[in-house]
């Protein structure tokens, strides 16, 4: 299964890749919108702009986030997202079975399912699993968000970040057979 | 959100004045305007400027500059998702004077602050005469047929080195460089440039079937794989030479000048001296690589021999032996000197030629144009029949093709490119090559610095160069009725000039367009 590998000598901390995920999983694909637009919404009482990710929820618009994450350490950085691993510890550890591995192999959410109680962030070895605050299933636990991950742009042949990667730090290759 | 450091102090404080005694940073030169509303803060542009320019101020969520720093790199206007950020020059600048000079200004200011000599990178930026502008090329009418080179051969192909006088049997050979076009990637050394771009050059010249020249910094160990294709430089401060290092080579060269620099050594700063470069040169990391102004050894033409030999018989009379020069006054009698002691190219570098670090005034006010001396040198060596000892490779300013075939109307056998070659992956042209932080990674070796440029995409953008280049010789070729670069190899009857002096016409060895 082809997956996104980071090659860290290559990477230049730019955070590119992090840019092209927000406008792929934006509603508009602008970057400007996706930014500034998406997950705000005014607020006519008060004539302001709700910047709060929690209120903008409530208004019913989704703050697009990043899915893949450039980790530094020192002069030494790379982007982070999910593996797709064959036996995901994610999906061991989904409760309710909304995080399930698809056909083609990757590792999917269904998202009206997930609850929010994070055992897939705690089960993830990677660290590729982060929480979309955005969204909620549970309305007791709303703060808590959904699961949010890498879904490796099913829209698009080549992903994002994979695309727009200045130094091809970022590959979309079949290593399986490695 | 991650925090920034706000990169001066007085920034910090929010004061716009210099601090005491910078009065060079008090007058800013660029501005870098961004559009508000096309920010997306993503901090692209925080994090790729290496000049401490752009900062992020998490209280107001903004992105801010401090101008003083910009040298106009363009990296973030290159990287910013949006296109929100533009330059533009900073206000009006000094009073309009054409004596003094914003430029002036600002390099006395320089000296003022700090005492020291103006150091600059990249080549000579002055107004001088470009007469490589000033010539036209010929073409064929009527009374010559012109070549379609998409329909018939062309020969695009160099030997570089000493030729045999006259045909015997069985015929004399001697070692040559074969160039598949007349265009050779100049000496830039390890440390000056990064290695992923030195690496790069070498696996376009692999691609191209030419050669790419180490500089005075050595050869690295991971490329050694293309020693067929590496001419080695011997310079005055001896980095990296070895007898490995001589025979893993196509070619050695000696380094008496640079065009940037004629009379000084190599200038590389200590911080550019990381632990690659130190092991490649052999020198203790972080340690100023200051060559000396002389090679030591070579104080006459008859010491020069004497290198010259000493190299041929260690690398035992199989590759050829090239001595670089810069142009200077009275060229054509020290090139004539050059062949009589045993050279097999010669190289001259013009005063445009570019640079990893030089004082400005010298690379500004030394030297002469690589045009004036090709044709002054070949002249001078066909007088003297001594023209098939060497070759002629003419170095600094070569800009394009049209300067190629210019040169090889005027007398050369091949080219150096190195600021075109610097261009082509990515260079604005800013001139900050002596602070070793590159923000295109060409420059550096900085470990967050160099990646930004890779050595496959550097290889590929170079090979199309060389591919553009190549197409459009061969096209400017059949154009003037010829099927090779020897047939036009200093035949200065394809060139005329224009808007010049018969002086400047003589020198060059050309007629009057019109004539």
């Amino acid at each position: 299964m082809k997956r996104v590998y980071p090659r860290e000598e290559r990477c230049i901390n730019c955070h590119l890749c992090e840019v092209a995920c927000i406008v792929e999983h934006s509603e508009t694909k602008l970057p400007s919108a996706a930014y500034h637009v998406e997950g705000l919404r005014f607020n006519r009482e008060d004539s302001r702009t709700i910047c709060d990710p929690a209120e903008a929820r409530a208004a019913g618009v989704p703050k697009p986030l990043n899915r893949t994450l450039v980790q530094t350490a020192g002069y030494l950085s790379l982007s982070t997202n999910c593996r797709h691993c064959e036996e995901p510890d994610c999906v061991l550890a989904c409760k309710n079975g909304s995080l399930y591995v698809a056909e083609d192999g990757r590792v999917l959410v269904q998202e009206d399912k997930c609850v929010g109680c994070w055992m897939c962030v705690m089960a993830c070895r990677y660290g590729a699993i982060s929480r979309n605050p955005a969204r909620s299933n549970v309305p007791a636990v709303a703060f808590n968000g959904i699961n949010h991950h890498c879904d490796l742009c099913p829209e698009r042949e080549l992903p994002a970040c994979v695309w727009v990667c200045p130094t091809n730090a970022l590959v979309f290759e079949d290593r399986d057979d490695q | 959100m991650e925090y920034y450091e706000e990169p001066n102090a007085r920034v910090a404080l929010g004061l716009r004045r210099p601090e005491p005694g910078d009065w060079y940073h008090g007058y800013p030169e660029y501005h870098v305007e961004r559009d508000d509303d096309k920010c997306i803060r993503c901090l692209v542009c925080v994090r790729q400027c290496p000049y401490d320019c752009t900062f992020y101020d998490p209280y107001r969520h903004g992105v801010y500059n401090v101008h003083e720093n910009c040298v106009n790199c363009r990296r973030c206007e290159f990287m910013c998702p949006t296109s929100a950020i533009r330059m533009t020059k900073w206000g009006a600048g000094f009073r309009d004077n054409d004596n003094w000079k914003q430029k002036t200004i600002r390099t006395v200011y320089k000296q003022a602050d700090s005492g020291a000599v103006s150091l600059t990178g990249l080549g000579n930026d002055r107004e001088y005469v470009s007469y490589f502008d000033r010539m036209v090329i010929d073409a064929s009418q009527v009374t010559n047929p012109s070549i379609d080179p998409l329909r018939e051969p062309m020969e695009l192909r160099a030997y570089i080195g000493k030729k045999p006088e006259r045909h015997t049997n069985p015929p004399e050979v001697y070692p040559n460089l074969k160039a598949e076009l007349p265009v050779i990637f100049a000496p830039m050394s390890f440390g000056a440039i990064s290695f992923n771009f030195q690496r790069g050059l070498a696996m376009a010249a692999k691609e191209a079937g030419t050669y790419f020249n180490t500089g005075e910094g050595g050869l690295h160990p991971d490329l050694r794989q293309y020693g067929d294709h590496a001419i080695v430089q011997i310079a005055s401060g001896r980095f990296g030479v070895s007898l490995d290092y001589l025979s893993n080579a196509a070619a050695c060269e000696i380094k008496i000048g640079q065009g940037a620099k004629p009379g000084i050594g190599g200038h590389l700063p200590g911080e550019k001296v990381t632990w690659d470069v130190s092991r490649t040169r052999m020198i203790p990391e972080g340690s100023d690589a200051l060559s000396p102004a002389p090679q030591h050894d070579i104080y006459s033409i008859e010491d020069l021999r004497l290198l010259i030999y000493g190299l041929k018989e260690a690398t035992e009379y199989t590759r050829p032996v090239s001595v670089k020069i810069a142009a200077v006054h009275n060229v054509a009698a020290i090139a004539s000197g050059i062949v009589r002691a045993g050279a097999d190219i010669v190289v001259v570098d013009g005063f445009r030629g570019g640079t990893g670090a030089a004082p400005a005034v010298i690379r500004d006010h030394v030297g002469i144009p690589v045009e004036v001396a090709l044709a002054q040198v070949d002249q001078r060596l066909r007088e003297e029949g001594i023209r098939h000892q060497a070759s002629l490779i003419a170095a600094g300013g070569i800009r394009s093709s049209a300067d190629v075939i210019k040169g090889l109307a005027l007398g050369a056998d091949a080219f150096y490119i190195g600021t075109a070659a610097m261009v082509a992956v990515g260079c604005t042209a800013c001139q900050q090559c002596h602070r070793g932080r590159c923000s295109w990674g060409i420059t550096t070796n900085r470990p967050d610095l160099a990646p930004r440029l890779q050595p496959e995409v550097a290889a590929e953008r170079l090979t199309n160069l060389l591919h553009g280049w190549a197409h459009e010789i061969k096209e400017m070729l059949g154009m003037m009725g010829l099927n090779s670069i020897e047939s036009l190899r200093g035949n200065r009857l394809k060139l005329r000039g224009v808007g010049m002096t018969q002086v400047e016409l003589d020198t060059l060895g050309i007629q009057q367009a019109g004539l």
